[in-house]
């Protein structure tokens, strides 16, 4: 048996941009817009292409656990696309040495009429496994779940929660000798999270090969020994996570969030620095818990603004946003503002639990309107002697006395 | 898509006898144009199964009336029929019963316009599975028109029994229904194979099918029998493959006069040329479908 599970070549996928971004739904649409390029003068710009994987090239072997991380648009899903084979690469060669399972969301292919035990089949054999195994572990399935009660009940009338568990239950007990798995985790409460973490580590005892995709650095540290990187369709990195890890978040520093919409450079105001330092000044990333944090963010403002409201964000790594600082509604009003500049927060004692923070910045119009500025800050760690994300977001001391 | 066993695993299996090599997956850009990799199917006919199996279990799901829809609908149909066509505008029926040669024409249509319809639908129905999950793409309108045989075997029972009714029985030429059926199966997928990718780029097709299926119904013998056509037009007619399918029908089970060879001809030939081209081009289409559906 070759060592190679994963042997991929020059792998590209190219997309046309007027089919991938404003895709024509209608033929009225696709109408439209011929005859538009065709007054504009050789409009060339309909027919741009990017790549959104370009001339990848690396070797995973059996056994392997690979982690995919990237900003949003890097190629990662792409890659996954590819190798699962629901699409198909421009150019270059994928060799897959193996059985292939991939999981690119959960639950995809059930159906909201049918029940619980019809639906096990449906999806079971939409994942690829074949009747008879699905029969066999049936009863597994449904423990694992935890509802078996509902079993025989329209998945429509399952709360969400429900839902996932389920679905999660049966692509948990594929055997694939090769899991793909797209950001599949970050699905459901951190309860669940774990579970779905353990099915994985399950996989790698039995010397299965992951290609694991996400954006939660944390769960790539515990599960991957290697990280590719990509970045805009190439890959930029590929060997041990703590280092991939490491150039990903020193490239991500100040990038625009995923969720926002509006091109950076339309943006009126950008922050082009953002400094952390304990209260005396020193720079810092790691703070004791009941320590201040002084956050320094430098903008460039590209047209004057009037009394603008920058925000700070503390977010735990699972997208929950756990403290939230705005000038304005401390009372602060920073005035008319043009060019660059730099302000700094000081924050009160930090009262988070023991756990690993990023910090978002956002700069609205006054009053929380319209938006302006969106982005990912650098990361910060606090440390609590006792009390970490299982007890809660944030702890203080309180008063206790006996009463009788 | 693009898998073969390599023929460089093989021959490393071979000069390595201890221990079989497994298939390799290969993935590469696709250039043939007649690589329609029909083995795949087979490979994945459990899920073929499922699929539908799925269609038939949800189909009447949540109507309170369930499964009987099946039976009214037809029957609701044939009854519209006989009033408008068969009592007031008197249209003849060479000589059958007009409801039993209303409905004789009804059954293949009715089950060649759902599976046309729905397979035609199906990437877009199931545009999720597109998008997430990998399988031979042709599953999907495959699936879409075996479905609708349940609604078929359904009305013709109902037709079964009004055959009895009006004391017709069946000749021994009962036994051509099935390559007809499986002519007006192909037809259907024919139909889808086309439709189908048209509708993942514009979904057009979705608002013009309904439209399509009455025009084409009215152009077909269903309410009034091919010899009402104009002599002149007949030639014309016939290229409408459902009419060799439908005319077909008509004497394999009511007897009426000598088959219509040409007409059976026709379609059989349209059919052929038309799934033949409609997998090449459907085949073509199904890389972009994950891409822009």
């Amino acid at each position: 048996m070759s060592t190679t599970a994963i042997s991929v070549a020059g792998l590209g996928k190219e997309y046309r941009i007027g089919t991938a971004r404003q895709r024509h739904n209608s033929l009225r649409d696709l109408l439209e817009d011929r005859v538009k390029s065709l007054l504009r003068k050789r409009g060339g710009d309909d027919t741009r292409t990017f790549w959104a994987l370009n001339n990848a090239t690396f070797d995973i072997r059996h056994g392997e656990n690979v982690g995919i991380i990237g900003m949003n648009g890097a190629g990662k899903s792409t890659l996954l696309k590819i190798l699962s084979r629901i699409t198909e690469p421009t150019s270059g060669v994928a060799r897959i040495d193996g059985r292939v399972g991939a999981l690119l969301e959960v639950g995809t292919g059930f159906h909201m009429e049918l029940t619980g035990r019809e639906n096990v089949f449906l999806y079971g054999s939409i994942l690829g496994m074949p009747k008879e195994e699905i029969a066999r572990k049936f009863d597994d399935i449904v423990e694992f779940a935890g509802i078996s009660n509902f079993i025989d009940t329209p998945v429509k009338r399952y709360s969400s929660g429900m839902y996932v568990r389920l679905a999660f239950a049966v692509a948990a007990h594929l055997e694939p000798e090769i899991l793909l798995l797209d950001e599949v985790l970050a699905v459901g409460d951190l309860a669940f999270q774990r579970k779905c973490i353990d099915f994985a580590k399950n996989l790698q005892q039995r010397n299965a090969t992951i290609l694991f995709v996400s954006h939660n650095m944390h769960s790539i540290k515990t599960m991957c020994e290697r990280v590719i990187y990509l970045r805009k369709g190439e890959v930029q990195f590929d060997g041990p996570t703590e280092k991939g890890i490491e150039l990903y978040e020193k490239d991500c520093r100040l990038s625009t969030l995923p969720w926002m919409k509006e091109d950076r450079e339309s943006w009126p105001i950008e922050v082009t620095q953002c400094e952390l330092f304990d209260e005396a000044g020193n720079p810092k990333t790691i703070f004791e818990h009941g320590e201040r944090m002084r956050v320094r963010l430098t903008y460039n403002c590209r047209q004057p603004l009037v009394d603008p409201n920058f925000i700070v964000v503390a977010m735990r790594a699972d997208e929950v946003a756990c403290c939230n600082y705005s000038n304005e509604t401390d009372g602060t009003s920073l005035g008319r503002i043009d060019g660059k500049g730099t302000i700094e927060l000081l924050t009160p004692p930090l009262k988070l639990v023991s756990e690993l923070y990023s910090i978002s910045i956002l700069v609205r119009e006054k009053g929380f309107q319209k938006l302006l500025c969106a982005q990912a800050g650098p990361g910060f760690h606090v440390r609590h002697p006792l009390y970490d994300m299982h007890f809660g977001v944030f702890h203080e001391e309180a008063q206790w006395k006996v009463v009788a | 898509m693009h898998d073969t066993v390599e023929a460089a695993a093989r021959a490393a299996a071979q000069s390595a006898p201890h221990k079989p090599e497994r298939p390799l997956l290969v993935l590469r850009p696709n250039r043939g144009l007649f690589d329609l990799d029909l083995a795949s199917i087979w490979r994945f006919r459990e899920l073929l199964f499922f699929l539908v199996w799925r269609e038939i279990k949800v189909r009447y799901k949540q109507a309170a009336l369930g499964a009987s829809w099946a039976i009214i609908q037809p029957l609701f149909a044939v009854l519209i029929f006989t009033l408008i066509f068969g009592m007031f505008a008197r249209i003849p029926s060479d000589g059958i019963p007009y409801p039993l040669f209303a409905l004789t024409g009804t059954l293949p249509w009715t089950y060649f316009a759902e599976a046309m319809r729905r397979s035609g639908l199906s990437l877009v129905t199931d545009a999720d599975l597109v998008r997430k999950i990998y399988f031979p793409r042709l599953i999907l309108p495959i699936a879409m028109t075996i479905a609708p045989l349940v609604d078929f075997l359904i009305t013709f029972v109902i037709l079964l029994c009004m055959m009895a009714w009006y004391g017709v029985a069946p000749s021994w030429h009962v036994v051509f229904l099935l390559p007809l059926t499986l002519l007006a199966s192909c037809l259907g997928l024919t139909m889808g194979l086309w439709l189908g990718p048209i509708n993942v780029r514009f979904r057009d097709v979705m608002h013009t099918l309904p439209f399509l299926i009455q025009v084409w119904m009215y152009a077909s013998p269903i309410v009034y029998p091919l010899s009402m056509v104009p002599a002149k037009w007949q030639a014309l007619y016939a290229l409408n493959p459902m009419v060799g399918v439908i005319e077909g029908f008509r004497w394999a089970l009511l007897g009426t006069h000598s088959p219509n060879l040409v007409a059976i001809g026709i379609s059989a030939l349209v059919t052929l040329v038309g799934l033949t081209a409609g997998m090449v081009f459907f085949k073509r289409m199904e890389r972009t479908f994950a891409d822009i559906i």
